[in-house]
């Protein structure tokens, strides 16, 4: 994971307002890489890199909206904010019901863009820690066996070790030795801990019951 | 009774029997024959028949008394009143001929009855009669057993011209039958003209030979006459039958026209159509059923033509009087839609189309119509042009919309860069050591963005300046009559009444019709607009053309709506300034810029009455054209 700063991806074929907003940005704080369209930024892209994306709604080519939707499926993706000449309703519906950040209009005030593109990148790093904790919590269920899943998932459940060794029709002292190397394998030291994990990592579908 | 007198006069009289029955077969031919020409006064030859028949019949009591005179001087008088009815069998016999058989020469004929009427008045005045000048002894003869009278005395030299007088007829009678039978008519000819000869020939002979005395007999005319009675009588019954036969034939075709007419009232019903007929002469209407229907009249009532009028949608009465006004006093024909108003208030459309029949002197007698239901097709009609004009309108719309969201687009991409570079500027400036370099690049940018919003600003303008104008002289009252008929379905259709008031001999104005005819078209429809905002009782349009001064004509387009507020007026020409949810705000300043373009003027005022009024004043072409 990169722990370089946050970068403002700006993508328009109109290379007099890309280069105007970049100085406008770049003078509020930000990082900025602009591109001429939406090929050339996925060219250069790199997912790992945090940040947050401005483009222009109306490109020739690949639009604001395709952009977007081709973002959606990187492991990724970043937050998009677009910009526009005018509103118009119909694209900013799409555009909003595919989870861009904002829509704002080219002439729009200053303090509307640098918001919204401190809230894209905001968003940008939440999500992007969320992903590497859910990726990190993976990794340890991943060295779960299946018979320490199945027994989890009674665990989960809030069943005692004679019930769980009743169903799964082991002994309960096998039980016990399970839910040992369970603990230890996912690094946690009680049975609430253990849930809320499980919960957090989104292992199994069904909802909990209840916590003891 | 007395013995001796039944042996001198047997009681079994042949003679009177046979005159007196002669005398009365002839009365009754001669009766039926006159009841029928009363009952028919045209058939001219049964009256004629009868007062022959008559004659006979006097006659033949004459001679029946004649046979029976005791004394010279009754005989004389019985044969001078007798004569009277010679004169009328004479008389009748020619007008018999030329009544029924349609011949004889009529010089002749006026000649006989001419001469016949002088011996008859010779008859009365010269000697006993026109036979004798004096009847001196009765003879007596035999006849049938009987003793009969014969007459001795000096005869009347008047007898001569009394027997030209039966030669010319006779002469008459030939002459005629021989013209029927050349005419084709040979039955006749000989049936009636023959026997007619015949028998005057035969009782002529009779009484001559008898005058001078060749035969002894008395004058037994009537076995003669009864006979061309007879014949004449038959003749006239199988005219009689003739008649009724004919009388079938009318009533047989009568049934066929009933039914040629069952027939076509049969298909102009399925057809859905509507007959009238308007009789001029008479001043009559009479319609069928379905016509009745149509218009709302029920069976009973009787039809006139200002009733009919009244049924009339009052805005298209003058199309319908000037329909049959083309029909009566043009070229005979008429075909016009108009619509009748119901006394329920429904309004239907009619397709009406006639005829009208001339008289001899090429006057109308009668005017023959069929009219139908059109109301379908009519609604069809506004339906399709409503839609039209509605597909035109989103048209427009839409043009405009994605025209003005191109600019939109187009002018932002510079005003944007150069708002940011402004912002980022100022950022810079805020800093302790401002970047200069990068100042003075962004004043750069910003002056060059600038220059580009210009750019695109002017190819808007030239795109839009690009429509030309194509002027030529234009007749107003076409001008503003075209554009009155292609709004009217929709003034219809919105319940607008529509005025158009074209002043007499206006000059023509030099312009472009079709731009023109867009203002006034545009409006117009801003009219209807305004009067459906209002929704006031009074929708009225109101179109006037005039003369505006020595060298200009003024168009007004005034509407019964509320009129405009004041605070609006002197906005509704500024570009998209609009009150209507769906306009864009360009329909008037378009308006004036095509009028300025013809060196016009157009202004709005409201009406003193209520309601607005917009005019525009256009230059006459002929002093366009001097200039």
């Amino acid at each position: 994971m990169s722990k370089d700063a946050p970068i403002v991806h700006v993508v328009d074929d109109d290379a007099s307002f890309l280069s105007a907003i970049s100085r406008l940005l770049r003078a509020s704080g930000f990082s900025v890489k602009t591109y001429s369209s939406a090929h050339e930024f996925l060219a250069q892209h790199d997912a790992a890199t945090p940040g947050c994306v401005l483009a222009d709604l109306h490109m020739p080519k690949m639009n604001g909206l395709d952009l977007q939707s081709v973002l959606d499926q990187t492991a990724n993706p970043l937050p998009i904010v677009f910009l526009t000449g005018h509103g118009d309703i119909p694209s900013s519906v799409r555009a909003m019901r595919g989870g861009a950040e904002d829509f704002l209009e080219k002439t729009g005030p200053k303090k509307k863009l640098v918001e919204a593109v401190t809230r894209a990148l905001t968003r940008d790093s939440r999500e992007r820690e969320a992903r590497a904790r859910r990726r990190e919590l993976r990794a340890r269920f991943d060295t779960l066996t299946e018979r320490e899943l199945e027994v989890l998932s009674h665990v989960v459940r809030g069943q005692l070790n004679k019930q769980i060794a009743g169903d799964l029709g082991i002994h309960e002292r096998t039980v016990k030795l399970h839910r040992t190397a369970i603990t230890t394998k996912l690094k946690v030291q009680s049975v609430a801990e253990l849930t809320s994990l499980t919960q957090e990592a989104g292992i199994f579908p069904l909802p909990f019951p209840k916590g003891q | 009774m007395c013995p001796d007198e039944e042996r001198s006069q047997p009681p079994m009289s042949l003679i009177t029997i046979i005159w007196s029955m002669s005398a009365s077969a002839c009365l009754t031919l001669g009766g039926i024959s006159f009841l029928i020409w009363c009952r028919n006064r045209t058939a001219l030859s049964n009256l004629v028949f009868s007062l022959l028949a008559l004659g006979a019949s006097a006659w033949t009591i004459c001679e029946l008394w004649m046979m029976r005179a005791a004394t010279p001087v009754e005989f004389a008088t019985v044969l001078r009143w007798g004569h009277v009815a010679v004169w009328l069998i004479v008389v009748s016999l020619v007008g018999f001929v030329h009544f029924y058989l349609h011949s004889g020469r009529s010089w002749l004929a006026w000649t006989i009855c001419g001469v016949r009427t002088l011996l008859l008045v010779v008859n009365f005045v010269v000697g006993k009669n026109l036979n004798y000048l004096e009847v001196t002894r009765l003879g007596h003869m035999r006849l049938l057993g009987e003793s009969v009278v014969i007459p001795e005395g000096v005869h009347n030299p008047w007898i001569l011209l009394g027997q030209l007088n039966l030669v010319m007829l006779i002469i008459f009678l030939v002459d005629a039958s021989v013209t029927t039978w050349r005419r084709g008519d040979r039955a006749r000819a000989i049936t009636v003209g023959g026997s007619i000869v015949f028998y005057v020939l035969v009782s002529t002979a009779q009484s001559l030979f008898t005058f001078y005395g060749i035969v002894r007999l008395p004058y037994v005319g009537t076995v003669f006459f009864i006979g061309l009675i007879a014949v004449l009588g038959f003749e006239l019954s199988g005219e009689t039958i003739r008649a009724s036969q004919l009388d079938r034939r009318v009533r047989e075709v009568e049934a066929g026209l009933h039914e040629i007419e069952e027939r076509m009232t049969l298909a102009v019903e399925s057809a859905d159509f509507g007959i009238w007929i308007r009789d001029l002469v008479r001043n009559e209407i009479w319609a069928t059923d379905k016509w009745r229907a149509l218009f709302g009249f029920p069976e009973a009532e009787r039809l006139e033509f200002n009733r009919i009028l009244d049924r009339i949608h009052s805005e298209d009465r003058d199309t319908f009087i000037s329909a049959h006004k083309k029909a009566t006093e043009g070229d005979g024909s008429y075909e016009t839609e108009y619509r009748v108003v119901l006394p329920s208030g429904e309004v239907r459309w009619i397709g009406s189309r006639g005829r009208a029949e001339l008289d001899d002197a090429g006057k109308p007698i009668l005017v023959r119509g069929v009219s139908h239901d059109i109301s379908g097709r009519k609604l069809a009609e506004l339906e399709s042009r409503e839609l039209r004009k509605e597909i035109a309108h989103v048209d427009r719309v839409s043009m405009m919309g994605q025209l003005a969201s191109a600019l939109a687009h187009e002018i932002n991409q510079p005003l944007g860069a150069i708002l940011r570079n402004a912002e980022a500027a100022e950022l810079f400036l805020q800093s302790a050591s401002p970047d200069l370099d990068e100042i003075r690049a962004i004043l750069a940018d910003i002056r060059k963005d600038d220059q580009r919003a210009g750019t695109v600003i002017e190819r808007m303008r030239t795109l839009l300046r690009r429509q030309t104008l194509d002027k030529r002289p234009v007749d107003v009252g076409e001008l503003v009559g075209e554009v009155i008929a292609l709004v009217r379905p929709d003034a219809i259709a919105r319940r607008v009444k529509l005025e158009l008031a074209v002043a007499d001999h206006l000059p023509r104005v030099f312009g472009d019709a079709v731009h023109l005819q867009q203002v006034l078209l545009n409006l117009i429809v801003n009219g209807m607009d305004a009067i459906d905002e209002a929704k006031p009782g009074d929708r009225r349009i109101r179109v006037i053309a005039s003369l505006s001064g020595a060298q200009a004509v003024s168009i007004t387009v005034s509407d019964s709506g509320r009129g405009i507020p004041a605070d609006i007026l002197t906005h509704i020409f500024d570009p998209f300034f609009t009150t209507k949810p769906k306009g864009m705000g360009m329909g008037l300043p378009i308006c004036r810029t095509i009028i300025e373009l013809h060196n016009g003027r157009l202004w709005a005022e409201n009406r003193p009455e209520g309601g607005a009024s917009f005019q525009f004043t256009l230059s006459t072409a002929e002093q366009t054209v001097t200039k």
